[in-house]
């Protein structure tokens, strides 16, 4: 282990790998606190070179590496694993390029994502996945879990924005896939990166499509008495053939939570849900569009719809939304953020179950979500210190995720399956369902030497394949 | 096992009147399983025997790729036909994979949604996904990977597998939709899919413009594409323009397509009629333009898709004319159809092209003898590092060879 530190020493410097108990701390997890494992080392390169050689010298040493952005994933696609080196990459931060004629950019993993539309913002262009954390995440992880976001009902998820990649791959050799032009000849490789939560290699180069900021946007919020009417709203609207921007709802806990907040937006704490509907594009078209999503809103039961009046007042309708994590603080000191999808139809009976799971176990639970996509997040507060609640916070995670499925939907719409989800993946894939992601795996890293034991449970596949895969394929939770 | 051996086998397992002989392809025979449990006994079959098959749907894309090869079966998914679910309040339907888009189409345009896919109607949805083939709506559907929200698709070692599924937003597991859509059926055989649908636009307004000398017809084409309902814009050489029954007055003309909203289509009719004088035409003059891409050629002519940044077009159009093309650029997405009567000089005109130009390009018809020995994928464009991935996966989801031999990128 000592001569792997001093290798990495030498690759990066001293200052940029660490090794002290005291400085592994605080990389033991991501943004799933439940569970950590601390790292042999942390590096923290800042080129490609860089990654190269560490991958190289940790497969010297035969050590498992873990790529790591800025820590803010929720299923711990971020965690180490035992006696691994962990990657990090937000030193490598660079924008390297903006093509404005042709929309796209350059930049490298470690990138702020919210960086990149305030850089673009004076060309009248902008970069479309905002997920909640983008003041924070980096678009490494937002590529590593194809991250989402309010705004992916109409824009699509990160993996719609994409266009190439350069990848250290798990060998150590460092490739190119993709075309920056979009019409990459072959196999479409970077689709199966986008979302492999570094399994597949490390990204050290992202090329981005980067799109037109609309012309004019639209905020409504509308006040329903409970959260189903809202989610009533919603089907209305999307199946009435209008493709909002965002759809999001956030029901009554939540807003009483942000109301007792910093995040106070004037919101009435009787209120059952609120939807918050954002339309964007002309001019010209979204007056009446507008008055579309008003009548479906008051159809479906709202007692008042606001459309907002300019720039200020949209802010604070979003800061309902956006403060919602936030807030959740108030309420206990831990928070589990679940994520599941469901077809959008299914949400009011989907939404009663999981409030009804909740209830059952004692929980405090509590719906902040992208309606438009049917991506629920029931977030569960809770204190980690009480065992019993701990465990019933876990049982009743398992049985949301067990209706949603049974509803025709998934466990996980944006946060990735890490190492949270990984015996939940039976309850989408069998065996057979699974034997292709082990063949994608094998392809890239036959060794299951980059970020081993995230995404594919292990099967009779893995096992059976390859044998190194024994002693760190799986993180126990 | 020989092929005679394999064609019994597989008569045993599906029945006889599954079997046929091969009609236009360089097969021994014909299997048409009637379900994805007859499609994996299949596979399995062709895979333990290390039998080769060319995958069909309906036919409409067997032209494009390398090859042909010479294979023992021809396996049509023809017989995995019909829509299985529509959600019409979602906007998704799961269809098999043999289903035409023009049975699909009827199916779901009288709920208000329409298939944001540009093959013609007459493929079949497996055809269209396995070649991720586009149409000239391409900058307003998106590249066939954005519908696609799962894939049934049966390996060669007979797992019938699952990805994806039915929702729009969905991480759990790799994304393999996104490799099978486009891996010109290498890796497995689609049997059904679920798809994306886009809804009906409020108003469609098709225009033709004049592009007035002196100014750069280039430029027009991608501002044009660059408005907010622009779902076509194409810059036609004269001779395609007159193909498609446009009287071109320059030597360039530009076909509009504006799909939206009422009152955002008529702002950009009247934003393009302000650039140029813009001429309403008939709405099928698109689809006209879609076979146009696609015809065939008298013997002996070429035709290539060069993809490329919109900033690369004008150039490259310049140099593919000088060798002899005819051209249809769809600029706003960077892609140039380049045709040749005679394809003397086209393959040294896309190469230079490409190569110049960091684009990426593909031979969709050329003469069979500058076929025999090339890879028509990748023109202009060092692909050893992704066909060596490539490679890599083919060994592993189909460790026999079974599927399409050859036909891909990297004649894998």
């Amino acid at each position: 282990m000592e001569r792997l530190t001093r290798r990495l020493r030498s690759i990066v410097g001293d200052a940029s790998c660490l090794a002290r108990d005291e400085e592994l701390f605080v990389y033991q997890c991501d943004g799933l606190t439940l569970e950590g494992t601390r790292p042999l080392a942390v590096v923290l390169p800042e080129r490609t070179d860089q990654v190269q050689a560490i991958v190289r010298a940790c497969l010297e040493a035969g050590v498992p590496f873990v790529p790591r952005g800025a820590g803010t994933g929720l299923s711990g696609g971020a965690h180490p694993v035992p006696g691994s080196v962990l990657i990090e990459c937000s030193r490598m931060d660079r924008i390297l390029e903006i093509n404005v004629a042709d929309r796209v950019a350059v930049v490298q993993p470690g990138l702020v994502n919210a960086e990149l539309s305030e850089a673009v913002r004076r060309h009248g262009l902008f970069y479309a996945p905002d997920p909640s954390s983008q003041q924070v995440c980096t678009i490494g992880g937002n590529v590593a879990e194809n991250s989402g976001g309010p705004h992916t009902l109409k824009y699509g998820t990160t993996t719609n924005h994409v266009l190439a990649v350069e990848l250290v791959l798990p060998n150590g050799e460092v490739v190119r896939l993709g075309s920056r032009t979009g019409s990459a000849e072959g196999f479409d490789l970077v689709g199966p990166i986008v979302g492999s939560e570094g399994t597949l290699g490390i990204v050290t180069e992202a090329t981005l499509r980067l799109s037109p900021i609309p012309e004019s946007v639209e905020t409504l919020l509308a006040i329903f008495p409970d959260v189903v009417s809202a989610c009533h709203a919603v089907g209305e609207v999307i199946g009435g053939g209008l493709v909002p921007a965002a759809l999001e709802i956030v029901d009554q806990r939540t807003i009483r939570a942000v109301e007792d907040s910093v995040y106070a937006a004037g919101l009435p704490r009787d209120a059952g849900a609120i939807l918050i509907a954002e339309l964007d594009g002309a001019r010209c078209e979204l007056p009446p569009q507008v008055e579309r999503v008003r009548e479906a809103a008051e159809r479906c039961g709202a007692s008042r719809v606001q459309v907002a009046a300019d720039e200020q007042e949209r802010t604070l309708f979003w800061r309902a939304r956006k403060g919602a994590f936030g807030a959740m603080g108030r309420l206990a000191p831990d928070l589990y953020v679940h994520d599941a999808v469901v077809p959008r139809a299914k949400l009011p009976e989907v939404l009663e179950a999981v409030c009804a799971i909740g209830d059952r176990h004692g929980l405090k639970l509590s719906n902040v979500f992208h309606a438009g996509d049917g991506n629920l997040h029931p977030n569960i507060s809770f204190d980690r210190r009480d065992p019993d609640e701990l465990a019933r916070v876990l049982q009743a995670g398992r049985e949301i995720l067990e209706t949603c499925v049974r509803a025709g939907g998934v466990i996980t719409g944006e946060h990735g399956v890490g190492v949270e989800k990984l015996d939940y993946m039976k309850l989408v894939f069998d065996d057979d369902d699974l034997l292709p992601m082990i063949h994608l795996r094998a392809a890239f890293d036959p060794d299951r030497v980059c970020n081993p034991g995230k995404v594919i449970p292990t099967t009779r596949f893995c096992v059976e394949s390859n044998p190194k895969a024994r002693g760190y394929d799986r993180v126990p939770l | 096992m020989s092929g005679f051996d394999v064609r019994a086998a597989l008569e045993r397992e599906l029945g006889p009147d599954r079997l046929s002989e091969a009609v236009g392809a360089p097969a021994a025979f014909a299997v048409q399983p009637g379900d994805g449990g007859a499609l994996a006994s299949t596979l399995r079959i062709l895979g333990e025997a290390r039998a080769r098959a060319q995958v069909r749907g309906r036919g409409t894309h067997d032209e494009l790729g390398n090859g042909p090869v010479e294979v023992d079966a021809l396996l049509s998914t023809r017989g995995l036909c019909g829509i299985e679910e529509l959600d019409t309040q979602d906007g998704v339907v799961r269809v098999r994979a043999g289903t035409s888009l023009a049975e699909l189409a009827e199916a779901v345009t009288p709920h208000g949604w329409e298939l944001p896919l540009g093959a013609p109607g007459s493929a079949s949805v497996g055809g269209t996904l396995a070649s991720a083939a586009i149409g000239p709506r391409r900058l307003g559907q998106g590249p066939p990977r954005d519908c696609v929200l799962g894939l049934d698709v049966v390996l060669t070692t007979g797992e019938q597998t699952r990805c994806g599924g039915r929702v729009v937003k969905n991480v759990t597991g790799f994304d393999l939709a996104k490799l099978y859509t486009g891996s010109f059926g290498a890796l497995g055989v689609i049997e059904a899919a679920w798809l994306r649908l886009s809804p009906l636009p409020e108003t469609v307004a098709v225009r033709v413009a004049s592009l007035a000398a002196g100014s750069d017809p280039m430029d027009t084409a991608i501002d044009a594409a660059r408005r907010p309902t622009a779902r076509c814009a194409a810059l036609l050489d004269r001779s395609i323009a007159e193909r498609i029954g446009i009287s071109a007055t320059s030597d360039a003309a530009l076909l509009v397509e504006f799909a939206g909203s009422e009152p955002a289509v008529r702002e950009d009719e009247r934003w393009l009629c302000g650039r140029c004088a813009a001429a309403p035409v008939a709405g099928d003059v698109v689809d006209a333009l879609a076979g146009a891409q696609r015809r065939a050629l008298p013997d002996g002519g070429a035709r290539a898709r060069v993809g490329l940044l919109p900033s690369a077009c004008g150039r490259a159009a310049q140099a593919l004319r000088a060798s002899g093309a005819h051209l249809i650029v769809h600029a706003g997405v960077g892609l140039v159809y380049a045709e040749w009567s005679e394809a003397g000089e086209s393959v040294a005109a896309v190469e230079q092209v490409a190569a110049q130009a960091h684009g990426e390009a593909r031979f969709e018809l050329l003469p069979a003898d500058l076929k025999r020995g090339r890879d028509v994928f990748g023109v202009g464009t060092d692909t050893r590092a992704r066909v060596e991935l490539m490679r890599s996966l083919k060994q592993r989801f189909d460790p026999a060879g079974v599927l399409n031999p050859g036909r891909c990128l990297g004649r894998l």
